[in-house]
């Protein structure tokens, strides 16, 4: 499944961030992912037992504004979680590919939306087997994941000052994130006011139209012996 | 006429979300197991015997009752599961359980007399007569009632039945003849029925066509949504199909229900419990949809008005609707 939202990524501060990224290579992330692997597995482990009904499932995650891609091989022994580029090609066998805004992927993850939700809106999709793909949602739906404390729980004496730090860093986030939605308001402006114009214009010559079908349909009547 | 609170009767399809419809103010939690037994036998969900045992301490500590669906129809030669289930149910110490299939009824009347029997919407029982005989030979305690009635007409009917009923006030609708309903297995073999899973995800396939979006249930076409518009589930019934050359929702529009304005009038009709639709659903659903209720059965019961309450953005094609409720149709 796909939509418009895999050709056109909504204007966030990841898309901005993305743009930063593209030059560097995604091996450089490998030992980030790897730990996350390693700790969803110490503290989320009944997410690989949720997906055991799905028979050997690949994923590939798509945040659609990043220029990488993610495949999720959740093999219960040994899962890992490897990046890509978004040019390079994904590897044979992908069980469901899941598209979706990289902070509603992340929402998805940690419970704070529903994921059915962002289906009916069209900012979630999937495409390939779905059945593996709802799986891995309702997976990670159960897991009560917090990104935020599962990496604390990593970093032992360095986690009150860190958790001191993300405070102050999702802070600044959010703030971007106004400003960009601030922004993206003010760029879309003068479209959205010729649209509603053009709307309002399309919905008078909709109601003389149904003016003279009616109009029409009580000649022919008045008309009728 | 009851004057008790009404019973907010909430979705569980996971742990997590049997916590957050706990924590959000859920008098009651109905889920399944991990298997075909159960009416939302969905990849991914539901409950294994542990988890119930866990989630049966959670809610019991707050005060919630924990009710389980068992409310598939046994496979003919094979009913091992679905008694197991009961006598799980029973040695687990669930609050209830909710039940669809004769044979179940008759087998958990017998084998555990002292467990509570509900009623599962899936045994469409909708006029005196056959709820009547559902309490009389099973001893069925409520009855949860299809989403077909209107509210004066679940009036008339608590006047004819001595049991308590439970009716649907949010989420996903089904307009059919529940658990008689052969779309989804005429589609892909496989049906809520007997296998738990209406439209199975297994079946289902989303196709990019240019700017739209096309989903399919097995062989059929069963929508195309442009660009600009919100999706709905993929089940036939939810389908858009041209039909004398025009193009339209036949049976049903992707919409869910909310009635959230109407507790004072299901309170009067002598309703005893209110469902909220989802065991589907993540916990953002359930915690959202729980608290908003929460505050209704609440605000209803002291007499306050309850006002609308805006839910859109977790329901189905982002549409509302009273369902059969206000029925204006025959």
């Amino acid at each position: 499944m796909s939509n418009t939202s895999h050709t056109t990524p909504p204007l966030t501060p990841v898309l901005i961030a993305g743009f930063a990224m593209r030059p560097l290579p995604p091996a450089l992330l490998q030992p980030f992912l790897g730990l996350a692997m390693r700790l969803l597995q110490r503290r989320h482990p009944g997410v690989f037992e949720r997906l055991s009904s799905v028979d050997a499932p690949l994923f590939l995650v798509d945040p659609v504004d990043l220029p990488l891609r993610f495949v999720l091989d959740p093999d219960p022994a040994m899962p890992r979680l490897s990046a890509l580029a978004e040019d390079d090609p994904p590897p044979e066998g992908i069980t469901a590919i899941i598209r979706g805004p990289l902070l509603a992927l992340i929402d998805l993850m940690e419970g704070r939306i529903d994921g059915d939700a962002l289906f009916f809106s069209r900012q979630l999709t999937i495409e390939g087997d779905t059945g593996a793909g709802v799986a891995l949602r309702n997976a990670v739906d159960g897991a009560e994941i917090d990104l935020v404390e599962d990496v604390l729980s990593a970093l032992g004496p360095a986690r009150a000052p860190a958790r001191r730090a993300l405070g102050v860093a999702g802070g600044l986030l959010d703030r971007f994130a106004r400003d960009m939605e601030t922004l993206r308001g003010a760029v879309v402006a003068p479209a959205m006011q010729k649209a509603e114009t053009q709307a309002a214009a399309l919905r008078r010559l909709e109601e003389k139209v149904a003016g003279l079908d009616k109009a029409q349909r009580r000649q022919r009547r008045a008309s009728t012996p | 006429m009851t004057t008790q609170k009404l019973e907010l009767v909430c979705p569980a399809g996971t742990p997590a979300a049997l916590r957050a419809a706990v924590d959000s103010g859920a008098d009651a939690v109905y889920l399944g197991f991990r298997d075909e037994t159960n009416a939302r036998n969905f990849p991914g969900l539901n409950f294994n015997r542990e988890e119930l045992a866990d989630g049966l301490r959670y809610a019991h500590q707050k005060g919630a009752k924990v009710l389980l669906a068992i409310n598939s129809f046994p496979e003919a030669g094979n009913p091992g599961p679905w008694t197991k289930a009961v006598d799980d149910a029973a040695r687990l110490g669930v609050d209830a359980v909710i039940l669809a299939d004769v044979g179940l009824c008759d087998y958990a009347a017998r084998t555990h007399p002292d467990l509570r029997r509900h009623l599962s919407v899936q045994a469409s029982a909708s006029n005196p007569e056959a709820i009547n005989f559902y309490a009389r030979e099973f001893g069925v305690r409520r009855v949860v009632l299809p989403r077909v009635l209107t509210v004066a007409e679940i009036a008339d009917l608590n006047k004819s039945i001595p049991v308590e009923t439970e009716v649907f006030v949010f989420g996903g609708l089904c307009v059919m003849a529940e658990g008689r309903c052969a779309l989804s297995s005429y589609a892909t073999g496989k049906s809520p029925n007997m296998t738990g899973v209406c439209s199975p995800a297994s079946h289902v396939r989303y196709v990019e066509e240019g700017d739209r979006l096309t989903s399919r249930l097995g062989e059929f076409t069963i929508n195309r949504f442009d660009s600009s518009e919100n999706a709905g589930y993929p089940t036939l019934c939810k389908g858009r199909f041209v039909a004398a050359g025009k193009t339209s929702y036949l049976f049903e529009d992707p919409t869910s229900l909310n009635v959230i304005d109407m507790l004072p009038d299901l309170m009067a009709a002598g309703v005893t419990a209110l469902k909220i639709e989802g065991r589907q659903r993540g916990r953002a659903y359930v915690a959202q949809a729980v608290a908003a209720f929460r505050e209704a059965v609440d605000r209803a019961a002291a007499g306050i008005p309850v006002g609308r309450v805006d839910l859109t953005s977790i329901t189905e094609g982002r549409r509302q609707t009273a369902g059969s409720y206000e029925k204006a149709w025959r």
